[in-house]
């Protein structure tokens, strides 16, 4: 009795087997789990419903990952450089019928570029700002200042995680359904930021209404590539209360884009001292996170009472 | 052991020889120098490893396809250049910022190295912490030679905001700026899926550009 080269016992010797090693690639019906057939026809059932991932994406069975392993994160990063392209260009163009969300980030919400674009987006405003400085305060030894730049920091990524969650939360108490996963939210808020890193670069220029309109443009652009992609979902609502609700997301928007203007850039007077400039920043961000969070409980409370 | 998998587990006595006996190798200077050196004189190693260090450079200068610096990885190369870099941005601080300013420089570089990798492993790589770091460090070689020219052309006397100086040493920093990604882009590029290929080395470009601002910012200690 010889194994032959599936693995089966049989009587015939093999020519090319060398008789001292033996490949198994077959085993007996105990080896067999009963649940691993469910899994196998309930996969080949919705193969056809699940859209088509990036041709980078593995086939690999899902293994058991944990929280502590890369591979439990790598299903967030799921994406070809040709997707992230797409995205970043249409989240600069507001299109009222055709969503984009609905055609590429649905599908396939990855972490890859947001994440790259606010920390792209702090970059750029630090170097502005260090610029700007330059220009301005030529006498004064030349220093990296890394309190304003973490101060702008902490902004863009509590901006970037703390709308998505307002925004998931009056979703689910306000019209009592998930439209959007969390996840795909943040996609949305990470890559609506794009837009700002060139307008950062373009804030050096020292003319006061030109900062004013870039940030006003840069601002409403993005804003309304946010306001079209949540309107479909929020008009089913009452009207004065969707329209409060993207009033608010695009006012959120642009105080975000002021409170960095202000922060770096703002020269309307030569004298400009660095601490009551941040000190002005402090203040005007705590104010603007209570501003978003009264509006919105004026916004839930209003309509009860209409 | 199920007693039904016992039968496929034994195995035939078909045509093969029993093979009894002791092994034992000939003791021979040569072998016991490869499986161990703990008892060569302490010259070899130093000389060994600074050899390995040096031709590690000679790699990242130069760079050609070579293995070397993944699998033979080493943080030697790393550590010299991030203090050499470190000291060189030293600049007219106070006593209580020198040090803040010299960890600046290592923080940079610790942080940076560690988004590399871990974007490299999310998005599918195969190349590890280390083997990252090694590259990263290595491919540092010629911004640091532009910051040596750097502190060489602050020595001339400029006095104005812009000069030709200023151009000269942006310049200079920039070309180093671009050897070091060409350098990096040979070897961290290769690990990576072509479709992906962008998306890793954009990281590595935001590193490479912050430490290249660093020395443009770097003022003469006056």
């Amino acid at each position: 009795m010889m194994f032959s080269n599936d693995g089966f016992l049989t009587d015939k010797t093999s020519s090319s087997n060398s008789g001292q090693t033996h490949v198994f690639t077959s085993f007996p019906n105990s080896a067999v789990d009963p649940d691993d057939e469910h899994f196998g026809n309930q996969s080949s059932d919705t193969d056809k419903l699940v859209l088509p991932l990036p041709a980078t994406a593995t086939d690999a069975k899902p293994e058991q990952s944990y929280v502590w392993q890369i591979e439990y994160y790598q299903k967030y990063f799921q994406i070809d450089t040709q997707q992230v392209l797409e995205r970043l260009a249409a989240s600069v163009t507001p299109r009222p019928n055709k969503s984009y969300f609905d055609s590429t980030i649905r599908q396939n919400p990855d972490l890859y570029g947001p994440f790259w674009v606010c920390i792209t987006f702090i970059v750029t405003v630090g170097i502005s700002g260090n610029i700007v400085n330059y220009f301005h305060l030529p006498d004064v030894e030349f220093q990296i200042d890394f309190s304003r730049i973490t101060l702008s920091a902490i902004l863009v990524c509590l901006y970037w995680w703390l709308m998505p969650t307002f925004i998931y939360f009056f979703f689910r108490w306000r019209l009592n359904r998930i439209e959007y996963t969390f996840l795909e939210l943040l996609c949305l808020y990470g890559y609506s930021l794009a837009i700002f890193i060139p307008v950062s670069v373009l804030w050096i220029i020292p003319i006061n209404w030109l900062q004013w309109t870039l940030t006003f443009i840069a601002s409403l652009v993005s804003g309304s590539v946010l306001v079209v992609t949540f309107w479909p979902t929020i008009n089913s609502d009452h009207k004065r209360l969707s329209a409060i609700s993207m009033l608010v997301v695009l006012l959120a928007h642009l105080l975000m884009a002021v409170c960095i203007m202000f922060v770096f850039f703002h020269i309307s007077d030569s004298n400009i001292n660095p601490k009551s400039v941040t000190t002005l920043a402090t203040t005007t961000l705590s104010s603007m996170s209570t501003l978003t969070a009264t509006t919105t409980t004026t916004a839930t409370i209003t309509p009860k009472t209409a | 052991m199920d007693t039904d998998q016992a039968p496929f587990l034994t195995t035939s006595t078909q045509g093969i020889d029993m093979i009894e006996g002791d092994i034992t190798l000939p003791s021979n200077r040569t072998n016991s120098n490869e499986l161990s050196t703990l008892d060569e004189p302490v010259l070899d190693t130093i000389k060994r490893d600074l050899g390995a260090v040096l031709r590690k450079f000679g790699y990242a200068v130069v760079p050609r396809h070579s293995s070397t610096l993944l699998q033979q990885w080493d943080l030697w190369g790393p550590l010299i250049l991030v203090t050499t870099l470190a000291i060189l941005l030293q600049s007219n601080a106070t006593k209580s910022s020198a040090g803040a300013q010299f960890a600046e420089v290592f923080t940079l570089m610790l942080i940076g190295s560690i988004a590399v990798t871990v974007n490299s492993q999310l998005l599918g790589g195969k190349i590890s912490f280390f083997q990252s770091v090694c590259v990263l460090g290595y491919c540092l070689l010629p911004l640091l030679l532009s910051a040596f020219v750097n502190n060489i052309l602050l020595y001339i006397p400029t006095k104005s905001t812009i000069s030709i100086l200023h151009i000269i040493r942006f310049l200079v920093v920039m070309a180093a700026y671009a050897w070091t990604m060409y350098a990096s882009v040979q070897f961290l590029g290769k690990t990576q899926q072509p479709n992906r290929r962008m998306l890793v080395l954009y990281p590595i470009f935001l590193f490479y550009f912050l430490i290249a601002w660093l020395i443009i910012l770097h003022a003469h200690p006056k």
